[in-house]
């Protein structure tokens, strides 16, 4: 008998010795729970702030066979892009561009910044350093991940016939006119940078974007280009005017004080039938004459470009060819260039390339070498 | 210097005549519709995504990243506002 009492109080404690832990479970649980409910209202709260952050960008890396030089590796360039957005009426972009030169220093420059105030449904202001609005290849083909080929056409690239960029500011924007869309870009800046080269002669014409205006003069234009959606087809005209100044130092802001005039003019076509790629751009930089100056001749930086692609739909496989011909007032750096290629698109951002270049120098005495490229671009 | 001056009086005036011509287009868009379309956005993003472009997924970003993603291409590929807030809406929605 005594034992059944004591083992029913043993039963009985530790029924309620469980109970009480149960309760203390349950609290714990519940506690958990609120704790979980006011995170998540919180997250909530940054489903849709006014304040977005976003980075983007693109890289590439590979590998050339130039002729007579051996093969090397290459990291093409890594251009991380920020995006700092305020509601619908601000927005912030900037791209880096670092590139790793043949002795491994690593070289970053600013491809552009600007403040886009989104001043109506037809119109934004773009203020800072830009990409040149003149033509289509240097302001939106050039990302390794959307130009097709591992190289740009020949005076295409930086600082060659095609304006690269300018810092000033730019109205740009759309609206529909008939049954197309027009697009348009205008803009006022510092201008290009020309430098002589000695011997009666211009070194070069360059617009990395100047960060003054050393020679006192602005130059203006802009593109406009017509959208024709049903015929997947759009074409576009570029044109520019100013004044510009021989650069005398090649380390600061020192110019010749002679005046001459400057002038862009630029065309291109993007045409989309079928699995067809087709491409074309013409663009050319024009210095005027002045007399007195230590180079008193006018001058011409030309450069064109046709390429057409094709996707071999369903596969993943593109084959692209490219013509380019860049004129410049010298000799020596002019090129004609025929390149083909085939592309995989791993995805429609991450793409393998593997070019064919034959290039040419068509002046007498003057030699282009050939050269292999591959590459892996992406875009993110 | 007179030259000059001119040229830059030039630029200001074409300059202003685009504003004036965008504003313009602004105040006579009796149509507009504020809120994104789906549909309008899916037809906006056949049409000018491909202009430059491979065409990317919706899925491969989240709805905050698209918004500054498009909005990004509305300055570079010249897009109006509205058809900006079609694409994204298409975009968000297809995600």
């Amino acid at each position: 008998m005594r034992f059944k009492k004591t083992l029913l109080a043993c039963v009985v404690g530790l029924a309620i010795s469980q109970t009480a832990s149960a309760r203390s479970d349950l609290e714990q649980l519940k506690a958990e729970v609120e704790a979980l409910k006011q995170e998540v209202a919180s997250a909530a709260e940054w489903k849709s702030p006014r304040t977005l952050v976003h980075m983007a960008g693109y890289a590439s890396v590979g590998y050339t066979d130039t002729q007579n030089e051996p093969g090397t590796f290459k990291m093409g360039n890594f251009s991380p892009i920020f995006h700092y957005q305020f509601s619908d009426l601000v927005m912030l972009e900037s791209e880096l561009e670092f590139e790793v030169d043949e002795v491994g220093n690593t070289d970053v420059s600013l491809e552009y910044l600007t403040i886009d105030w989104f001043m109506n449904d037809h119109a934004a202001l773009v203020a800072g350093r830009f990409l040149s609005p003149l033509g289509n290849f240097r302001q939106n083909m050039h990302p390794s991940w959307i130009n097709k080929m591992a190289s740009a056409p020949v005076g295409f690239g930086h600082d060659q016939a095609a304006p690269n960029g300018d810092v000033g500011l730019q109205v740009r924007g759309g609206f529909a006119l008939g049954g197309a869309n027009a697009n348009y870009a205008v803009f006022l800046g510092n201008g290009p940078t020309l430098e002589a080269n000695g011997f009666g002669g211009f070194e070069k014409l360059e617009s990395p974007g100047l960060n003054g205006n050393g020679d006192g003069t602005f130059v203006g234009g802009g593109r406009f280009g017509m959208l024709f959606p049903d015929k997947k087809l759009e074409l576009g005209l570029s044109a520019a005017t100013g004044d510009i100044d021989i650069r005398t130092s090649t380390s600061g802001p020192v110019y010749e004080g002679l005046k001459r005039d400057y002038s862009v003019l630029g065309a291109d076509l993007t045409w989309r039938p079928g699995n067809f790629d087709v491409r074309a751009e013409y663009i050319r930089q024009s210095v005027g004459s002045r007399a007195a100056s230590s180079v008193p001749g006018s001058a011409d930086w030309t450069a064109w470009y046709g390429q057409v692609a094709y996707r071999f739909y369903p596969s993943k496989w593109e084959a692209v060819a490219r013509y380019s011909n860049y004129d410049t007032p010298g000799e020596e750096n002019d090129r004609v260039q025929l390149a083909g290629g085939v592309n995989y698109l791993f995805e429609s951002n991450f793409i393998g390339k593997l070019d064919y270049e034959s290039n040419d120098n068509p002046n007498d005495g003057y030699e282009a070498d050939n050269r292999f490229l591959v590459q892996l671009a992406y875009g993110f | 210097m007179q030259k000059s001056i001119e040229k830059t009086g030039r630029l200001l005036l074409a300059m202003t005549l685009t504003l004036g011509v965008a504003f313009g287009a602004q105040a006579a868009g009796s149509d507009k519709s504020k809120e994104g379309d789906f549909v309008r956005g899916a037809r906006a993003w056949a049409e000018n995504c491909t202009r430059c472009h491979n065409v990317r997924d919706p899925k491969e970003l989240r709805d905050d990243q698209w918004k500054t993603t498009v909005t990004h291409m509305r300055v570079r590929g010249g897009l109006t506002g509205q058809q900006t807030r079609d694409i994204i809406k298409f975009m968000q929605e297809s995600n």
